[in-house]
């Protein structure tokens, strides 16, 4: 990724683009399911999106692979849509922006505190 | 027996890694042999969640194949480390079982 990509983040459009060009050849429920997964994970973005990609090209590959199996979504990922995201981000150490900010204001508590105390 | 999810999470991986040492396999034949053993409930993007966070760890050797139709599938085999963990899960898994049974035996 060179610095152009860095600033703008026109890398991760580009990926994201050629998902969707992958996504419109699934049938139309693992094209839902995609939709659904993009909107999940989206949950444990870090600031520029960056750490999804890698996830969300696992998913992907898994709704590919699914599909040409014959499987249907429902067969693939269960009722728990939202569960499914949370074990892939989970699982490729991604962390939310929500998990900087907690750690963020526990260490400004902590340094408060300090300051206080000491 | 429906709705064992939550009671299995900690132990699906463990069973994952059981049906890895026995042979070389993907995904799919995976979640079809757990389906068939009796876990219905668990689905290939539950396996596929697993099978992620064991390549992560190191615990699995990964090949991709190409396969009849479609993309090509990964197939997964345990390295030394994932033997290793699998035989640690076994370990914790008895010391579990054998105090949840004398719990219900009595507890004594």
């Amino acid at each position: 990724m060179n610095f152009w990509e860095t600033i703008t983040g026109s890398d991760i459009t580009r990926e994201w683009k050629a998902f969707d060009v992958r996504a419109a050849v699934l049938p139309a429920d693992h094209r839902a399911a995609w939709e659904e997964i993009k909107g999940h994970v989206s949950l444990y973005s870090d600031f520029t999106g960056r750490n999804l990609t890698p996830i969300l090209d696992g998913a992907l590959g898994l709704l590919e692979e699914t599909s040409s199996d014959g499987q249907s979504v429902h067969e693939v990922l269960g009722d728990d849509i939202a569960g499914f995201c949370a074990a892939l981000a989970g699982g490729e150490g991604a962390r939310s922006y929500r998990d900087r900010w907690r750690e963020q204001l526990n260490r400004n508590v902590a340094k408060k505190l300090g300051r206080l105390g000491g | 027996m429906d709705n064992l999810t939550e009671m299995l999470k900690g132990t699906l991986e463990g069973c994952v890694l059981e049906i890895i040492a026995n042979e070389e396999t993907y995904g799919y034949a995976i979640t079809r042999q757990l389906n068939e053993l009796g876990f219905a409930d668990v689905v290939e993007g539950t396996v596929y969640a697993i099978l992620l966070r064991l390549e992560k760890n190191g615990l699995v050797q990964v090949t991709k194949r190409p396969s009849g139709l479609g993309p090509p599938r990964k197939f997964y085999a345990l390295n030394d480390a994932g033997r290793e963990e699998l035989s640690t899960f076994w370990e914790k898994w008895e010391y579990i079982t054998a105090r949840i049974s004398k719990l219900k035996g009595g507890g004594r």
